[in-house]
């Protein structure tokens, strides 16, 4: 693997480095065709207008969290896609932001991409993750009167299921 | 959302307009279950829709934060049983990408042979209930079900089990082909090639089929894009992109095969895509029984998987199915999150309904060939 | 007479006359008749709560034909249907909605749990959002483990349940 050419990769992480010098945090590539990048959370809507105007990254192919209890965080990845440039079709750009445990907060990128629509609901029931300027933000997938925490957090146990 | 969406529950004295009425359908109506789609409508016409899904939610998610990467396989297939070949395979790349585990070249087309497959059943499925049943046609559903059950015979004949086969786990597929599979796999096509072209007179150039399906629920292309939909819906809409070519993976690669596309983006588009598509299964097939190297099946996959992450992705018969899968040096994954073509297809359901006749929306239901299961996880 | 007594007596008649009714039917060829129509009648409800409606649907389909047992593909509404298919998984949400399924469908009804969600919780029992007593909501006639059970096994829980209705009572 190493020896494939990753330059496409290393010029779609220069011309984003290049536009917001101090909002991309880290950078890595983790194999052809797959990007991480950790980004400063203020400026979600900035990147994504950016990817979507100037690398042509139209949508998201999902939103997700991940609860990371000892560093005190949750992590909201955006997997962003391409259909239109030919050039990143097959590439899968993951943006990721930490967001404080206690009260995880970041806009919603809905008026940006779509496409995020569905997933930053599920996000925002799963890990409690309010997308501020989301046009609806319910619950969408447990019962309608769930009135238990966020059920994917680490630390919540379902021990009358029998859980460990 | 460009529409706005009526408020969740049902709320008849409430609604906007007097004219409007909210109406509560499902999760029990004559086409099928476990999804609510509450609409409200203005005399025939549909104003907005507002999916209320997550009626077969059984937190997948979270199971596999707790079971091991092998005992994950089997729930992480239920969400989709008609599709469970591909479900399974979306999750077992990530982690032979984090174990470093290459699968070897006969495991690579076994796997291909058995999806492919998997791929025609779930098409026949659709094709018999989502879009046969759907529009009041019942010889349809007769038909594909009767030949889908031949190749769930054939599917048995491989894994050992007709829908669940958990036939993939890290390192390659569970079996070798047994023996005398290509022969029967090979007559099966040859009868199923035929049965095509009856599909064709019975179904899709049937004047009712295409009077109710022609010209429903337009899909531009650029609305496809922005929405960010996947799979046979995206591709009836104009947009040539599969994962199968973009990122192959399996024996892909070595196989010739097209992408079909449309223009139009109709609901009779996503039909006939769903048909071409089994006509190039059927070539992959082929070609894949003709060029099967021999070889081992399988490389020895350790139970852990290192600290790291790794995204794998597949194009199932609903759309692509991306897998994030995160290790901790343990034999639990730590993260399993599942982006699926059923729930990515779901935000086109209330930008496509809009305007449209009652009558109409179970025929675009139908059209996206929308699995509630794999929506919901 | 006044209207009160009127009352009363014709409440007692009406009520010896549907007692005398009921042992009628209850009682020697006519319940056999009455059993026998049931039978033939089993409409199941189309709510299909999750995975094994993939194989309900096989058993419907051209090759196991439940129709040669009277069982029509797809009733229109709650009310034509006596035959309530449990298929699969079992949500919390789902079970209110089931629940209500269930009391809306006309009497007699019966149930039957398929796969090993409905029947004990199956593969998903340690999640948070499944209901594992699905036997808590309301009584299951034919259990069909399996996950999912093959159509087979899910047209001979109906052969049983037809066995079972041959000779139940028919007030019961
Ligand atoms: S028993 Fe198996 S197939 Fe049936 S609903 Fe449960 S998990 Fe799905």
């Amino acid at each position: 693997m190493s020896q494939v050419s990753l330059s496409r990769e290393e010029a779609i992480i220069g011309q984003l480095k290049a536009r917001f010098p101090e909002a991309i945090e880290e950078t890595k590539i983790d194999r052809a065709r797959r990007v991480t990048i950790h980004f400063e959370k203020d400026h979600v809507q900035e990147i994504a207008m950016f990817m979507r105007d100037e690398l042509g990254f139209d949508h998201v192919k999902g939103v997700a969290g991940v609860d990371l209890p000892t560093q005190k965080k949750i992590e909201v990845l955006y997997f962003a896609g391409s259909y239109s440039n030919a050039e990143v079709q097959d590439f899968i750009v993951i943006l990721k932001a930490k967001l404080p445990r206690d009260n995880p907060i970041i806009a919603s990128v809905v008026s940006v991409w779509e496409s995020a629509h569905f997933h930053e609901r599920e996000t925002f029931e799963m890990f409690g993750v309010k997308f501020e300027g989301h046009p609806d933000l319910r619950k969408l997938l447990t019962l309608d009167n769930w009135e238990g925490p966020p059920p994917m957090l680490k630390d919540i146990k379902f021990p009358e299921m029998g859980q460990r | 959302m460009t529409t706005e969406p009526p408020s969740p529950g049902i709320s008849i004295s409430k609604t906007a307009e007097p004219s409007t009425l909210d109406v509560s359908v499902g999760p029990q109506h004559p086409g099928s279950g476990h999804c609510r789609i509450l609409i409200r409508v203005d005399g025939d016409y549909i104003v907005s829709a507002d999916p209320d899904i997550g009626y077969v939610h059984r937190g997948c998610e979270k199971i596999a934060e707790y079971r091991n990467y092998v005992s994950n396989i089997p729930h992480l297939e239920r969400p989709n049983i008609a599709d469970a070949i591909h479900l399974n395979w979306g999750y077992v790349l990530p982690i032979e990408e984090l174990q470093g585990v290459v699968v070897p070249p006969r495991g690579k087309y076994i796997s291909t042979i058995a999806a492919e497959m998997n791929r025609i059943m779930s098409h026949l499925y659709g094709l018999a209930i989502m879009q046969g049943v759907f529009s009041g046609h019942t010889t349809i559903f007769m038909w594909a079900f009767g030949d889908r059950d031949l190749f769930i015979e054939l599917a048995e004949m491989l894994t050992g089990a007709r829908l669940t086969y958990s036939f993939l786990v890290p390192g390659g597929p569970r079996r070798d082909l047994p023996f005398g599979f290509e022969d029967r796999l090979s007559r099966l096509l040859d009868y199923f090639e035929k049965r095509l072209v009856e599909y064709d007179r019975i179904f899709f150039s049937n004047p009712s089929v295409i009077a109710r399906a022609k010209g429903i629920g337009v899909l531009k292309r650029e609305d496809a894009k922005k929405l960010g939909v996947v799979g046979p819906v995206l591709r009836a809409s104009g947009v040539k992109y599969d994962v199968r070519k973009v990122e192959p993976y399996g024996a892909y690669a070595d196989l010739e095969f097209d992408i079909p596309t449309f223009e139009e983006g109709d609901s009779y588009s996503r039909y006939l895509i769903r048909f071409e598509e089994m006509k190039q299964s059927v070539r992959i097939i082929r070609q894949a029984l003709e060029k099967i190297p021999k070889g081992p099946i399988a490389r020895k996959a350790p139970l852990v998987a290192p600290e790291g992450e790794a995204t794998g992705r597949v194009e199932s018969s609903r759309g692509e199915i991306t897998y994030l899968v995160m290790g901790d040096n343990s034999d639990k994954p730590s993260r399993v999150k599942i982006m699926n073509g059923s729930f990515r297809n779901l935000i086109a359901l209330p930008f496509l309904v809009r305007n449209v006749h009652v009558a109409d929306m179970p025929i675009i239901y139908g059209s996206l060939d929308y699995w509630p299961v794999e929506a919901d996880r | 007479m006044s209207q009160d007594t009127l009352q009363d007596f014709a409440g007692v008649w009406i009520g010896k006359m549907s007692e005398l009714v009921q042992t009628i039917i209850g009682s020697g060829p006519i319940k056999y008749i009455v059993n026998w129509s049931r039978m033939y009648a089993l409409w199941p409800v189309h709510i299909t709560t999750a995975c094994c409606s993939a194989e309900f649907g096989a058993m419907m389909g051209p090759r196991l034909d439940p129709e040669r047992f009277g069982m029509q593909a797809v009733a229109g509404g709650l009310r034509q249907c006596d035959l309530l298919i449990v298929e699969g998984t079992v949500t919390k949400k789902m079970a209110k909605r089931l629940k209500i399924v269930y009391e809306q469908m006309p009497k007699p009804r019966y149930v039957i749990a398929m796969g090993d969600c409905a029947c004990s919780g199956g593969l998903f029992h340690d999640s948070y959002s499944i209901v594992n007593d699905v036997h808590k909501l309301f009584p299951i006639d034919v259990y069909v483990p399996g996950c999912p059970p093959r159509p087979e096994a899910l047209l001979s829980a109906i052969v049983k349940l037809r066995e079972k209705i041959r000779r139940q009572e028919v007030f019961a």
